[in-house]
This record gives structure tokens, C-alpha cells and sequence, in this order.
């Protein structure tokens, strides 16, 4: 029935054809971005613009891809800003109590709170939008009583060197965090994990039938978006150097933006973490290149809000949308 | 019938793709009468009546009206403005709300003053149309709360009215199209609705599509038989009366009747020892103390009408629903009332539904859909990393043997036929070899030519040593494919037979 020359030629054009699409137009809108910061801007693409760049994106791209899973099976999950902040403060608070080991406590905690997220959303039938979103106002209630509101200083250089080390003229949080995407990537793309992620997203009932235990994929996913969230917690603290409660505050938008800006559909079952990448760098390139041209954070606003609806205007593919409707 | 019909549409063409869903079919419906439509699933019915109601647009045919040739109605809307409006077998209706709420929805701007929604006066003109229509129940009574055949009027009446909104005329010329109405109702029930219907031909003409062959000899005027997109029979119930056993003969044609053969010895079976056993299981408004035994490499059928509880039945061995009472064993090991499917297919137990869209991911190749279920033969030993090409030669292994019309084993789902859909759950399936396999209506909704090849697919993996459990509403798929047939009614197993009485037992 299969020529197999065929199959393997047209397949390979098939291949590269879908990964060309789907990233033609974030790859298109990141070129477009560069250009035009550069022309306003010359220093955006100096060396120091460059390191700016990369520190703002770095930790954004881990709490990102733990997201992505959340999209990718069709939930939202808007906790995820208030755990890095939880997991930055528990780093800063308690480093001198317990040194580097702050670190795999931090993670616990955070792991431990998108357990319950899956708890809440696999076995109790709490919506993903209302869990989360609870989750994310306690998180944060808790985060303001530890901290007390007040901004708190990290010292300790074992710590701080994590993130800031210098390799080849580029800070390690950016390796670290280019290193968690690869992971990542490989687990949506690679592993059985990553397929049954995308399996519930694509078609839940269909899922359930194939033999997939819907619910313990679901709580893994939060897990591990409550875990990456909490790593980012602890990059960004270390690059930072000190924070309050009020760090992070208003990025939940542009990180949904970003991993729509890459291709992840809201609706679930596409997309997936190697996507995600080009949809931080146009989110988080944008939003640095603002502020280096001194920027306020009002317009910050208006400009991020609208770039998270033109992409996903964007990346959707419509005819898709119309189908389902007609079916 | 002297007089003018209200509905005549002549020689119609419908095709998906390559296959034709209609050809050469026409439909005239007269003033006061009831029309049955027939056939089997997959023979056109729904497709016909979804041209009717313009949510298809045919490829060819003549639509006339008072003589004069009309355009296809292009959406429901325009439909109603002819006079022609469909009662769906389900969904239709919307259970939060109250009687008067859902018969106007929709149709609501009619009625808004200049506070908003002048709920006094829909209450009135509800209450005159319950009246009108028989209904007996409260304007403000919530749907949910009513029968399903008090449901099931509302929505006749409601398709009345809102062709008489659409067309702004108290007595307008209506034709309603009933797809299966009867299907979730008990006998009590279904006849009930059947003797209102009849009594509602001097308000409206209806087509009436069913499966229930009693249903079409006590209660209609006319039928019209389609088999295979083609309509191959018409009788006028008052002139000629038709006998049940010539319908079915027309509905199934003889042609491909009895086909195969690989029945086995009924003691070869019971000594082959149990796959599954059920004692007394109950499910409280679905069945009662149903037992069975299933052999090994046996395909035991539940056979019933739509209200029998044989389709809740099967989704409980599968585990998409639960029991309330007694107990369910997979080789004479106790199961769980609350494992899920994953659990049972774990212990042996595949659920495989016609419902692709419950099966099959659209947007994934056909490569992903097999392998899908399947992910454990396709994984690296140590750290269970996905092998891209033992999934290709897995795919294309299916492809081959099922014959699966495809460019290539990447092809998207959603592009192939509803036959080759079909197929590629037939082929997951087939790869993963279950001890059980569960089929529900594994041929619905699908052509001649892939039936034929999916029961081959079927009957081969049987003669594999698994066992099957079959739910479906095609006598001749019984007599294909099971060695045993369990008859339900009414939530109740009354006896099993063997598949070479079932012809019997329908006729009686």
C-alpha cells in the first residue's frame, strides 16, 4: 500500500514543513523586534544590552516551560508567578539557617503546592482556572507573612554565584536555564510523559479510553509546574540578589503571552516547550528593550497586553477552529 | 393523498470525499401524515435529513415548492422559513431551564418590550401551546424534572412554533423530522409519545426516522426504505401493507447476508473456560441482577432496544461507568467498582467504540493514534525514550494489513474517510490484543466495503483466542460476529440464545 522511498521523502518534507510554520511567524516577529530595538536603541544589542536580555529572559524560560506542560494538556495554571516568588523568599529568608541546602527545600515546597494543584484540579473536579488561581492568592498571603512585607537582602556569594558566574561572557543562569528548556523539550517530545500530555490535551475522553490514568498525569504536570516554577524562584533570587513580596508582580499576563506568543494553543494538545522559547524571547526582549529606552511601566503595560493578543491571534490556525465548530 | 405535498425533494446527491453518502434519493411529505424512514446505520438517513434542514448542502437534487423548483435551505433557519425543522435524537434539549424558557429560546427577540423581556406574556402564549399540543406538565416545571417523553414533546412543539415564528403565521405548513426519538425511552414511554404524535398529524406532518420496525407498521402512513445511500423501497402503509420480515429483508439487503461463517461448536467454547463473569450486577435506572459468563475466544452479544440498559452495561465492564450492585469478574478475579478504564484495559479489557471522535485524536497522524495506545512497544529499554521508526513500522504495519486508504501513515486523522477512521481503531486495537475486547456500534456510520473488512479484522482476532462483547443496534452484525446473543429488555437479561435464533426471536 506505502511506497517506502516515498513515505520516507515526503515525510521528512512534512516534517520540516510543520516545524517551519509553526515557528515562522514567533521566529518572523522576534527578527522584527530586534530591528526595531536596535534602531532606536543602538546599545539594545551591546554587550551590556545583551546581558540585560539574557538575565531577563533566563528564569522567565523555566517558569515558562513548566506552564507549557500545563497548556499542552488543555489546563491553565496562574500559580505558577506566585510560587517563584514564594520559593525566592524562602531562599532569601532561610539561607543562613540551612546554606545551599535552602535550595532543595525551596523545590520541595514548590513541588508540594503544585501537588495540590493537581490534587484540586484531577480528583476534587476543581477547574484549573479557579484552583490555580486560589492557590496563587494563599501562595501569595503566605509569601506576605513571611516576608513581612519588608525587602530582604541575600548575602550569601555560594549562592549568588549559581546565577551569576560568567561563562564565556554570558552568565550561567542563562546555560542553566537553556539546560532545563533541553530537558524539557526532550520530555514532551521524547517520552511516553510529554505524548499522554499532549494526548489529553488533544482529546480527554479519547485519552481515557486509550489506558492513560488521567488523573496522575494530571497532578505529575502540576507537580512539575510547580517544581520548575520553584527553580525559577531560586535563579532569579540568586541573580537579583534581594527582594520583597512585590517582585514579579503583574508578569502572570506576559508569561501566558509568552507561551502563546510561541505556539502553544490555550485550547491544549499542540504547541509544547520547544516552542516556548521564541515566545519568552519576544515577550521578555520586548518588555527589556522598553525599559532600556526608560520607559514607563504604564506603557510597559499597554504594549505587553496588546502583543499577547496579536500572537495569539497570530499563532492560531483558524481553518482548525472552524472545523471543530462545523464537526 | 390528492393534495399538494408540503415537502418534495427529488433526486438527490450527497458525497464526503470519495464515498456517496446519498444518491439519487427523493422525499415527498403530504399534508397530516407520518413518514418512516429506514435503513441501516451508514445508509443516509441522518444525511438526509441534515439536507433537509440545511446543515448539508447536497451536491445535486430538485427542491420544489407548490410546483416551482426552490433553492436547498441554506442553515435551520431558512429551513424553518420553508417549514421544514428537525428534533435531534439528543442534546436538544436544555435541562436548567424551565418549560416556557426552552420553548422560547432562541426566539426570544419576539417577545421583548420595553422592560426587557415581557415574561407574562411568554408564560400566556407557552401555556396556550401545552394546551394545544397536549402537554401535560407545569410552564414553569424545570426540563430536567420531566420524562423524557414529556421532553421530548416540548421539543416537537417547540420545533412547531418555531416555524410558525419564522414564517410569522398561526397555522403554517410544517414538516417535523423525529431522528430516533424513541431510542432513550422505555416501551411505556415510547408508546406513549408514538399515540401523541399521531394525534399531532392535524397540526403537522412529520418524518420519522427509527429503527424499530413495530414502530413503522402500527404508526405510520408511508416509509421509505434506504440502503447504502439509495432509497430501495416505498410503501403506503394503507394500501400496502408491508410485513416486518420484507422491511428487514429491504433494510439489510439479501445480498450480503450470511457472508461469513465461523461459528464453533457451542461445547468448544465452555470448555475454553471464563474470561469475564458478571453476578447480579445492577445499575439502579439502567439494568437489574444481569449475569454472564464469557468465554475465552467467544463473542457474547446484548442484544435490546435503546432503552434495554445493554449499552450502560458494557461501559460499566469498561469502566466508563460504575455499578450500584453485585460483581464483576475478569478470570475469576474480583474488580473494583471504581477503577477507570485504564485500570481495566490494565487487566485485559478493551472498550472500542464507532464514536471516533471518543477514539481517535483528529489532529494526530495515524502514526500517534496507534501508537498511543500501544506505548510500551515502542519504548528504549532503560529510560522508556519514544523509537520514532518502530512507531512508523508499527503504523505502517496497520495501514497495510487493514488496507487503510491513506498518502501516508503521517496523514492527520481527520482527513480520512469515516471508514478509514474507523479502521485506524480497529488497528490500534488490533495491535494491542486484549484478552477482552469490548465493541459498542463498531460499524456505525460506515460504508459497505470497510464494514466488510473490519468484520474480517474482527472474526480474525477472535479466532486469536479474545474474547468480545458486542452492543449494537444491526441484527446482522449480531449474526456476524457473536456465538451467543444475551436479550435484554427493560434493564432485565431474559434469556440467552444462540446468534441462530436471533432472526426468530425478532421476528416474534
Amino acid at each position: 500500500m506505502i511506497n517506502n522511498n516515498n513515505t520516507k521523502g515526503s515525510m521528512n518534507k512534512m516534517f520540516s514543513e510543520r516545524i517551519f510554520t509553526s515557528t515562522r511567524i514567533p521566529l518572523l516577529v522576534v527578527v522584527v523586534v530586534i530591528c526595531i530595538f536596535q534602531m532606536v536603541n543602538p546599545t539594545f544589542l551591546s554587550y551590556q544590552g545583551i546581558v540585560t536580555l539574557v538575565y531577563a529572559m533566563s528564569y522567565f524560560l523555566i517558569v515558562a516551560c513548566g506552564l507549557t506542560f500545563v497548556v499542552m494538556m488543555g489546563s491553565f495554571d496562574f500559580s505558577g508567578i506566585s510560587i517563584m516568588k514564594l520559593s525566592a523568599l524562602i531562599c532569601v529568608l532561610y539561607i543562613e539557617n540551612f546554606g545551599l541546602w535552602v535550595i532543595p527545600i525551596a523545590l520541595l515546597v514548590c513541588a508540594a503546592i503544585g501537588f495540590i494543584n493537581g490534587i484540586l484540579v484531577a480528583k476534587l473536579s476543581v477547574p484549573s482556572f479557579m484552583a490555580t488561581l486560589g492557590i496563587s492568592i494563599v501562595v501569595d498571603g503566605i509569601a506576605l507573612l513571611t516576608s513581612k512585607g519588608f525587602l530582604h537582602l541575600m548575602n550569601d556569594e555560594g549562592f549568588r554565584s549559581i546565577s551569576t558566574t560568567f561563562i564565556a561572557g554570558i552568565p550561567s543562569v542563562f546555560y542553566w536555564s537553556i539546560a532545563i528548556w533541553l530537558l524539557c523539550t526532550g520530555l514532551a517530545v521524547l517520552t511516553p510523559f510529554g505524548r499522554r500530555t499532549y494526548a489529553i490535551g488533544a482529546n480527554s475522553r479519547a485519552a481515557a479510553l486509550s489506558g492513560i490514568n488521567i488523573d496522575r498525569q494530571r497532578i505529575l504536570v502540576f507537580t512539575l509546574s510547580g517544581t520548575l516554577a520553584g527553580a525559577a524562584g531560586v535563579f532569579y533570587m540568586s541573580q537579583l540578589g534581594g527582594g520583597s513580596v512585590e517582585i514579579g508582580g503583574q508578569m502572570m499576563i506576559p508569561l501566558f503571552a509568552s507561551v502563546v506568543a510561541g505556539g502553544t494553543s490555550l485550547r491544549g494538545g499542540s504547541g509544547g516547550p520547544q516552542n516556548t522559547l521564541l515566545g519568552v524571547i519576544i515577550i521578555t526582549w520586548i518588555q527589556s528593550g522598553l525599559r532600556m529606552l526608560g520607559t514607563g511601566l504604564d506603557t510597559q503595560m499597554v504594549v505587553l497586553g496588546i502583543i499577547a493578543i496579536a500572537m495569539s491571534i497570530a499563532t492560531t490556525d483558524r481553518n482548525k477552529l472552524m472545523r471543530s465548530i462545523v464537526k | 393523498m390528492a393534495n399538494e405535498p408540503i415537502l418534495d425533494v427529488r433526486n438527490v446527491y450527497k458525497s464526503f470525499g470519495k464515498v456517496y453518502a446519498l444518491e439519487d434519493t427523493s422525499l415527498r411529505v403530504y399534508p397530516h401524515e407520518i413518514v418512516g424512514v429506514v435503513g441501516e446505520n451508514g445508509a443516509g438517513k441522518t444525511t438526509l435529513m441534515k439536507t433537509l434542514v440545511g446543515v448539508h448542502s447536497p451536491d445535486k437534487g430538485e427542491w420544489y415548492h407548490n410546483g416551482i423548483r426552490v433553492p436547498f435551505p441554506k442553515d435551520p433557519k431558512d429551513a424553518a422559513r420553508k417549514g421544514i425543522s428537525i428534533v435531534y435524537q439528543e442534546r436538544g434539549v436544555v435541562p436548567s431551564l424551565q418549560v416556557y424558557q426552552f420553548l422560547f429560546l432562541g426566539n426570544e427577540e419576539k417577545y421583548i418590550g420595553k422592560f426587557g423581556l415581557q415574561i407574562p406574556k411568554m408564560k400566556n402564549a407557552a401555556k396556550e401551546i401545552l394546551d394545544e399540543f397536549h402537554i401535560k406538565c407545569n410552564i414553569e416545571d424545570f426540563m430536567f424534572d420531566l420524562p423524557l417523553s414529556t421532553q421530548k414533546m416540548i421539543e416537537i412543539a417547540k420545533a412547531v412554533l418555531n416555524i410558525r415564528l419564522e414564517q410569522n403565521k398561526e397555522n403554517a405548513d410544517s414538516v417535523i423530522i423525529l431522528d430516533e426519538p424513541t431510542a432513550p425511552l422505555n416501551i411505556e414511554e415510547r408508546n406513549e409519545l408514538l399515540d401523541e404524535i399521531v394525534r399531532l398529524k392535524k397540526h403537522s406532518s412529520f418524518v420519522f426516522v427509527t429503527h424499530i420496525m413495530q414502530e413503522v407498521i402500527e404508526y405510520m402512513d408511508r416509509v421509505i426504505v434506504l440502503r447504502d445511500g439509495r432509497q430501495v423501497a416505498e410503501y403506503d402503509m394503507a394500501t400496502n401493507k408491508v410485513t416486518e420480515k420484507e422491511l428487514v429483508r429491504m433494510i439489510v439487503g439479501k445480498d450480503v447476508e450470511e457472508q461469513y461463517q465461523s461459528s464453533r461448536p457451542k461445547n468448544y467454547i465452555e470448555q475454553s473456560g471464563n474470561a469475564l463473569s458478571a453476578i447480579n450486577l445492577s445499575k439502579n435506572g439502567s439494568y437489574y441482577d444481569v449475569s454472564f459468563n464469557l468465554y475465552k475466544a467467544e463473542c457474547l452479544g446484548f442484544w435490546g432496544s435503546a432503552g434495554s440498559g445493554k449499552s450502560e452495561l458494557i461501559k460499566t465492564i469498561a469502566g466508563i461507568k460504575g455499578y450500584d450492585d453485585g460483581c464483576l469478574m475478569i478470570q475469576g478475579k474480583k474488580t473494583k467498582n471504581r477503577e477507570l478504564p485504564h485500570t481495566r484495559l490494565r487487566k485485559g479489557i478493551g472498550y472500542f467504540s464507532g464514536e471516533t471522535v471518543n477514539e481517535l485524536f483528529y489532529d494526530w497522524p495515524i502514526t500517534k493514534n496507534i501508537s498511543i495506545l500501544n506505548i510500551e512497544k515502542i519504548v528504549t529499554r532503560f529510560i522508556h525514550l519514544l523509537k520514532f521508526k518502530a512507531e512508523k513500522a508499527m503504523a505502517a504495519g496497520i495501514v497495510e494489513q487493514l488496507r487503510i486508504r491513506t498518502p501516508n501513515t503521517v496523514t492527520a486523522i481527520s482527513s480520512l474517510s469515516g471508514g478509514n477512521k474507523q479502521k485506524v481503531t480497529v488497528g490500534k486495537w488490533l495491535e494491542r490484543k486484549p484478552d477482552i475486547l469490548l465493541l459498542e456500534d463498531p460499524t456505525i456510520g460506515i460504508d459497505v466495503g470497510a464494514r466488510d473488512d473490519i468484520y474480517k479484522t474482527i472474526l480474525d482476532m477472535k479466532s486469536q483466542g479474545i474474547s468480545m462483547i458486542l452492543v449494537s443496534d444491526d441484527p446482522k452484525e449480531y449474526s456476524t460476529l457473536c456465538d451467543r446473543i444475551v436479550l435484554m429488555q427493560q434493564g432485565k437479561a431474559e434469556r440467552t440464545i444462540l446468534k441462530e435464533q436471533l432472526n426468530e426471536v425478532i421476528q416474534a
